[in-house]
């Protein structure tokens, strides 16, 4: 199991880094997305993993609930950061005409 | 404490003007003003002045930065006392010139205001006690000098003078600067008195070539020396009166005065010898050589003082105290000679309207007592006997013959100082008979020239009686003055010298005499040697460094611009190549030293890890189909939802998904008014970049995620699941952490909701878009707005959607749920509402701005952890008593509830704040189509 | 009091959500407000230095919960250094922009307060999740001022600024699961303890999360090669914010200098990274001296001008001895607000050019030309580094406490270009203008605000030496890490 969520974790962040790196304000915006869950994932494997061990007091034994709480605090975080980079490339699109993350028409000239 | 008030005067003083021109003064009095504080100075200075030909020296100190080592330390020796009386003397003498001199029309306040600061910084060179202190005054000299040469800033020369001469004197000061940091590192002290008594310890350190080498660059750039010589012609673009109190008599001369002062520390080595005396014969040469051949008046004079600042220099280079003797003498006489002659060009330029000496000839009829003090001048600084530049030189010439460090070559420092005097004469005399003589005045500006307003005279007049009083009697007017000079000077005895205008027929006079004819021939070849100098390329030293400057400044910007090449890839490269760099460098095997147990893996879950890997990567490969990446992306937000669920972090799958649900409504919005496709734009070296990246940032982070998954460890978490039921009143403890352990984060998380809403409110406002008219495979979107279906389903569905939150926010304390995923799913079930029924019908029944719901939400979070102050105030006193308390644990169960409410309604407005607006943003759009 | 120390973050978001709460968008209302709420933090930060200079270090449990397991406050020398620092800035900045610049968007009030409450959070917090939280709302905050008003280059500047931020703060988070997963605590104190008791690949793992945290705090600070976003993005904000964003780099050295304090300065990951540091401080410095030369705005000017004092900060902080942290901190407190007046004198000037703006190209004299170029010849001299001014001071200090020839080199080297540059800017900007300028008076309270930040400058030269001994003494406890844990887990762990 953990070398499956370790996998996962690196092709989430691996294609996150890629899609980053592209020109355009909406793969930016999936990278930044899919980087968040691979991080977010490996923040949450920072307590170990553990199966059927939901961290309720008083039913059996329990995961580490710290994480947890660490992860769903990022998840917030993230999408409210996502959300804002989604309307800033809307505001981009407004304000230069284009979709480009340097604000670079497609004919060349700049906004 | 006289003498450190006596510094700080002429700073007051440079606010009197100042004040005058507000007042609307007339000149006179402006000038008056300005010179009061001078002259107070200059009584002040008397008393000890005489402690000072008492052999004394006179100290004061006020402290300022002990930290740093910097004090308010003065001293007045014999040495400062020579350099204040100049530096206040002639400044006096200026004022006064400069009343006459400026227009009515120039701002004069402002320009007597620079001249004190000026001096004051000059004053301050030459007395201050303190290394530190010194450089500041330095620096201080270079600023003010920066702004005088530049007061007539619409002129284009006087703009580029200024600062050529701040860059070039800026960096001499920096480099004193990290010399004078090196010698209070030897020394252990600032101290210039502890410096002083330190001269063997400093030259036999080590970082002796290093520190002389730092002092000498500050010394030469002041100094004009070459080749820093260069600014200093430039530097005549300032006012006249400028020209003759900084430029001559005073600012150039602090580099000197340095070296007069670090003497006793730094004199006595070859290097000394060598460098200094080399920098001093080449100065004095091409200063002279040159300033033959200029046309302009202030041009000669210019190159003059270069030339005589390389005879003081090549003096102090010699490593001999009579040389010392003769260095401090000629500075004297210099400041004289040359201020007055200052002066005569500035009369000149003002009532003749030029300074070209191809024009003005002949003004011996116009103004024949202007010239006789001209005359005079001028020939003190070529040396003739009866005047004071005669004695400098003679000694100057004596102590050439002294020297045998060059062993056989040692003929060259007498055969190059002869030859010095020889262009000396002949500069000088072309001042004299050029202007004065060699026929009429030629296309004056100003025609005919008159002699200058009485008082004008007055300083110029001063000056030559000087020069002539020292030149006749040295004895009796210089020799006290010289005698205290020069034992500050040299740190100690006085050698014997004799100040006297006949030694009898000696080496000394045949070279005089020789450098008088000689001066004459060359000056009558004038004409030949023109025609020569005029083949020669021009060197412009401004239009030169202006070049090199805006080349420098281009490169600059080159450089910055390609580094900083406005493109966001090759930003997030670097950052991403830095963060490869540390996994690469230090991610080693070694990590995955790990004896924890593995888990089983089952078919579903590999299923499941085998979809996510598979959605990531068409994500990543097709995200120019945007559809189809939105679609696989959010294939991959329900996977890493399942694997939450898996692994028993159930409030992590309802918070994963509600959030998916709305980024993914989010995204399909954004679609609609982005672009409908992406161009391919990455060339394939670029995509290979980017793929390494991510393979070894996406390798690294599983490695490590690996490594930690696999290896046991310690950690924090048993706290929280011992206490989240007696101390925070709950049994699912995540919520527990979230709302008391660690519900600070969770109020900053919820203002970051907050912030990240308001934000998104601000980005739309007023902003215009028009959508794609079609989606990305060229349909025309559907004109059916609200789908009947949808609108059926989702009007019921509300109040139940509303319901289930109230359930899961109330079960969150103790099971999976609370705040966040409530809030969440609330908000999506309004959403629901705008996707089926369109803004306007919900905005018909729902208040449109939720501000308000999100100021509240995070109020009430807010307030009830203020709250606490009131109940908990008297318990914080011990955090173990309050643990144990059983009625506090159960107000925590109530305030916590109230604080997840404030998360409850911060997210549910921050939620609709963002989308309703973003939906208006599209009802805008339908309107301006509509219109169209 | 020992509420006190959350009011630095409490007062600013208190008075945030009202302003988010004042829906009819009434400007006095909005503005009193917000000057009110800095107003009082004044005292507040005052207080708070004041508590901490009697050496004690006080710790806030949130919650009542002991560390490391709740959340605490910190109140050391440094952090009520910087928070005092963020308020003092924090007044004029938004003095300025009550004039007018606040309705160019909106919320930019609640923005501000906001974006205050991160900053001082992140001073004040002893807990790295937490720091990161206080980063993400300081972010969020700035993502928004910075993109106050409207216009494609800010547009443009703003998506780099998100976009590598964003990046930043996932890496952040890397770090942070690699804080937690090896040594079990988030609490900077226990960390440090921890992080010492740990072997084999959980060191290493651990030694991977501080050179991130590097990473993401060089970022933040704006080091080589990490700057490229900072100049676009504070020379296109409005001047309010670009002058509050002065203290936003700090907030990178402070992150640094309490991390690696704490953590890295001695132990089993002793030095960590400090090399590194180091040389990309020192190429800071050089390349962002090449940029002042070669910038053709004033704003970008002294946008690379911060970029400088960040490489100038760094080294003396990688240098890492407690003489070279108390100059490093007192050179800190003078660029921030020396540049951030400057960054007010820029757009005053820019205003009063018309259509030229700060654009370092002869024109039109600005309104003003004798007081705007006598505060610009002092905030330059500061700012350079020349005598008399705090500058100087500042750069004295550094020298004398980190003899290294290369950083003396690059220093006096970087403070020539600089001179150059600024000398260059200066005479076209006020000396070949043509006229006299408009005959509008300047507005009286930009010019107060301007002037404020600005007398920063003599001010700290004559007092140089309280200061200098105030930040000798932060720099004392700084280099005490031991302090700081005791207090922070004395009583509770």
């Amino acid at each position: 199991m953990e070398a499956m969520v370790a996998v996962m974790i690196a092709v989430l962040v691996g294609t996150g880094v890629y899609l980053v790196l592209r020109a355009r304000t909406f793969p930016v915006i999936l990278g930044i997305t899919l980087l968040s869950y691979g991080v977010n994932l490996f923040v949450f494997i920072s307590g170990r993993l553990a199966l059927d061990q939901p961290p309720i007091v008083g039913a059996g034994p329990s995961t580490d609930p710290l994480p947890q709480a660490l992860v769903l605090t990022a998840i917030v975080i993230g999408f409210a950061m996502t959300a804002f980079l989604v309307v800033l490339a809307l505001r981009g699109q407004g304000e230069t005409g284009t979709d480009h993350v340097d604000g670079k028409r497609d004919d060349g000239g700049e906004a | 404490m006289t003498l450190a008030v006596l510094v700080l005067l002429p700073f007051v003083g440079a606010a009197l003007p100042l004040l005058a021109e507000r007042l609307h003064a007339s000149r006179t009095v402006l000038a008056l003003s300005a010179a009061l504080m001078p002259a107070l100075a200059l009584v002040l200075l008397i008393a000890p002045a005489g402690q000072v030909f008492d052999g004394q020296t006179v100290h004061a100190s006020l402290p300022w930065v002990p930290s740093l080592g910097l004090a308010l330390s003065f001293r007045l020796d014999g040495l400062a006392l020579l350099f204040a009386l100049l530096v206040l003397g002639i400044g006096l003498l200026v004022i006064l010139y400069a009343r006459y001199y400026l227009s009515a029309k120039e701002k004069a306040g402002r320009f007597f205001a620079f001249l004190l600061l000026f001096m004051g910084a000059m004053l301050g060179v030459v007395t201050s006690d303190n290394l530190l202190l010194l450089v500041l005054f330095w620096e201080l000299t270079s600023l003010s000098s920066f702004l005088l040469i530049g007061f007539w800033s619409h002129q284009s020369a006087a703009r580029k003078g200024a600062r050529m001469a701040l860059a070039v004197t800026g960096m001499g000061g920096l480099a004193l600067l990290a010399g004078v940091l090196l010698i209070g590192q030897i020394v252990g002290s600032y101290s210039l008195g502890d410096a002083l008594a330190s001269g063997d310890l400093i030259r036999a350190s080590a970082l002796y070539p290093l520190i002389l080498g730092l002092v000498l660059l500050g010394v030469f750039t002041k100094s004009a020396q070459f080749p820093f010589h260069f600014w200093l012609p430039h530097a005549m673009a300032a006012p006249t009166p400028v020209s003759a109190y900084l430029h001559s008599a005073t600012m150039v001369k602090a580099g000197v005065f340095l070296l007069a002062r670090f003497y006793p520390m730094l004199a006595g080595t070859n290097l000394w010898f060598d460098v200094v005396t080399l920098a001093g014969m080449a100065t004095l040469l091409w200063g002279a050589a040159v300033a033959l051949f200029q046309h302009d008046l202030k041009g000669l004079l210019a190159y003059s003082t270069i030339s005589h600042l390389g005879l003081i220099t090549l003096l102090f280079g010699l490593n001999s105290e009579l040389a010392a003797v003769a260095a401090v003498f000629h500075i004297i006489n210099h400041a004289t000679f040359k201020a007055s002659l200052f002066m005569a060009a500035g009369i000149i330029d003002h009532e003749t309207g030029t300074r070209d000496m191809r024009r003005i000839n002949g003004l011996w009829k116009y103004m024949p007592y202007t010239a006789v003090l001209a005359m005079v001048a001028s020939a003190a600084m070529a040396g003739v006997p009866l005047l004071n530049g005669f004695l400098s030189k003679e000694m100057f010439f004596a102590e050439t013959l002294e020297s045998s460090r060059l062993g056989a070559m040692s003929w060259v420092l007498p055969l190059g100082a002869t030859l010095g005097g020889v262009f000396s004469v002949a500069y000088s005399a072309r001042f004299i008979h050029d202007v004065f003589f060699n026929g009429e005045p030629v296309n004056l500006p100003k025609f005919p020239p008159h002699e200058p307003p009485r008082y004008m005279k007055v300083p110029v007049e001063i000056l030559v009686a000087l020069c002539v009083a020292v030149g006749v009697l040295p004895s009796i007017t210089v020799s006290g003055l010289l005698a205290v000079a020069a034992a500050a000077t040299l740190g100690g005895e006085l050698p014997d010298y004799h100040l006297s205008i006949w030694h009898g027929f000696n080496l000394p006079l045949i070279m005089s005499v020789v450098a008088l004819v000689g001066g004459v021939l060359v000056y009558s070849a004038r004409n030949w040697l023109f025609r020569q100098y005029a083949r020669l390329p021009e060197i412009n030293a401004s239009l030169i460094f202006e070049r090199r400057i805006q080349g420098l400044a281009g490169g600059a910007a080159a450089l910055s611009n390609f580094l900083r090449n406005g493109s966001l890839q090759s930003y997030a490269a670097w950052l991403l190549t830095l963060v490869a760099l540390v996994l690469l460098v230090y991610l080693s095997p070694a990590v995955l030293d790990g004896q924890r147990a593995l888990l089983p893996l089952d078919g579903v879950s590999l299923l499941a890890g085998v979809m996510l890997v598979v959605a990531a990567l068409i994500t990543a490969i097709l995200h120019r189909h945007r559809m189809t990446a939105i679609m696989s992306m959010s294939v991959v937000g329900l996977v890493v939802s399942l694997a939450f669920v898996r692994l028993s972090a159930p409030d992590l799958a309802l918070t994963q998904l509600s959030v998916e649900i709305v980024t993914l409504l989010l995204l399909m919005l954004a679609m609609y008014f982005l672009p409908v496709r992406t161009r391919m734009e990455s060339g394939w070296p670029r995509i290979l970049r980017d793929l390494l990246l991510s393979v070894i940032i996406g390798g690294g982070v599983g490695v490590m995620a690996f490594a930690m998954m696999t290896s046991d460890f310690q950690s924090i978490s048993g706290y929280f699941l011992d206490n989240a039921k007696p101390g925070g009143g709950g049994t699912n403890v995540v919520n527990v952490i979230l709302v008391d352990f660690r519900g600070f984060d969770t109020f900053g998380e919820i203002t970051v909701l907050g912030i990240a809403a308001m934000g998104i409110y601000a980005l739309l406002r007023d902003l215009d878009l028009l959508s794609a008219p079609s989606d990305s495979l060229g349909r025309p979107w559907a004109r059916e707005v609200h789908p009947m279906v949808l609108v059926t389903i989702s009007r019921p569905l509300l109040p139940l959607a509303l319901l289930i939150s109230v359930y899961i926010f109330l079960r969150g304390h103790n099971l999976p749920g609370g705040g966040f995923i409530a809030g969440l799913i609330t908000s999506v079930a309004l959403l629901l509402q705008y996707v089926a029924s369109g803004v306007a019908w919900v905005h018909r029944r729902m208040p449109g701005d939720y501000h308000p719901v999100v100021a509240v939400g995070l109020l009430l979070a807010g307030v009830t952890g203020l709250a606490s102050w009131f109940f908990g105030h008297p318990f914080l006193t011990s955090t173990f008593d309050y643990l144990h308390w059983p009625l506090v644990g159960k107000f925590e169960v109530a305030s916590a509830l109230l604080f997840d409410t404030g998360v409850f309604l911060t997210v549910v407005g921050a939620t609709l704040l963002m989308l309703a607006n973003l939906g208006k943003l599209s009802l805008l759009d339908d309107k301006a189509k509509e219109g169209a | 009091m020992e509420h006190l120390i959350i009011a630095p973050i409490l007062i600013p978001a208190f008075a945030g959500m009202l302003l988010l709460l004042e829906v009819r968008e009434r400007q006095p209302l909005r503005r009193f407000t917000g000057m009110l709420s800095v107003l009082a933090l004044l005292p507040v930060a005052w207080a708070l230095f004041q508590q901490a200079a009697g050496g004690e270090i006080q710790v806030y449990r949130l919650g009542d919960w002991a560390a490391p397991f709740g959340i605490v406050l910190v109140l050391d020398k440094l952090s009520a250094l910087m928070v005092l620092l963020c308020t003092v800035l924090a007044v004029p900045a938004l003095l300025y922009a009550c004039r007018a610049d606040d309705k160019r968007g909106a919320n930019f009030h609640a923005l501000f307060q906001l974006q205050l409450m991160g900053i001082n959070g992140a001073f004040l917090t002893g807990d790295l999740f937490n720091l990161f939280v206080f980063f993400e709302v300081l972010l969020i905050a700035s993502y928004g001022l910075a993109l106050h008003g409207r216009g494609p280059a800010r547009v443009r500047a703003g998506i780099h600024y998100v976009v590598l931020n964003l990046i930043g703060s996932a890496l952040f988070l890397v770090a942070l699961g690699l804080v937690y997963g090896t040594t079990g605590t988030l609490n900077m104190a226990d960390f440090a303890v921890k992080v010492n008791q740990l072997d084999g690949g959980a060191l290493e793992l651990a030694r991977v999360a501080g050179l991130l945290m590097w990473v993401v705090f060089g970022l933040k600070a704006a080091l080589f090669p990490l700057y490229f976003w900072l100049p676009a993005t504070y020379a296109n904000a409005t001047a309010g914010v670009a002058a509050l964003f002065a203290i936003m780099t700090k907030v990178g050295v402070y992150a640094v200098a309490r991390v690696y304090g704490l953590a890295f300065e001695q132990g089993a990951l002793a030095g960590l990274g400090r090399d590194a540091l180091w040389i990309m401080a020192l190429l800071t410095l050089l390349l962002a001296s090449i940029g002042v030369l070669g910038a053709r705005r004033l704003g970008e000017m002294v946008a690379y001008m911060v970029v400088m004092s960040v490489g100038t900060l760094m080294a003396g902080l990688a240098w890492s001895s407690p003489e070279s942290f108390g100059a490093m901190l007192y050179y800190l407190i003078h660029t921030t607000l020396v540049s951030g007046g400057l960054f007010l004198l820029a757009d005053l000037v820019a205003r009063g050019r018309g259509k030229l703006g700060d654009q370092l190209v002869a024109g039109p004299a600005p309104t003003g030309r004798a007081g705007l170029g006598l505060l610009f010849f002092v905030g330059a001299v500061a700012v350079i580094g020349l005598p008399p001014l705090s500058g100087f001071m500042g750069k004295v200090a550094l020298l004398q406490t980190v003899p290294a020839p290369l950083y003396w080199l690059f220093l006096l080297g970087g403070g020539l270009l600089a001179l150059v540059g600024l000398s260059r800017a200066g005479s076209t900007l006020f000396w070949r203008a043509t006229g006299d300028g408009a005959r509008r008076r300047l507005d009286r309270p930009r010019l107060l605000a301007t002037v404020l930040l600005l007398a920063a400058a003599p001010a700290l030269a004559i007092w140089a030496e309280p200061v200098l001994e105030a930040t000798v003494a932060v720099a004392a406890q700084w280099a005490q890490p031991q302090l700081y844990i005791d207090a922070v887990l004395g009583g509770g762990a």
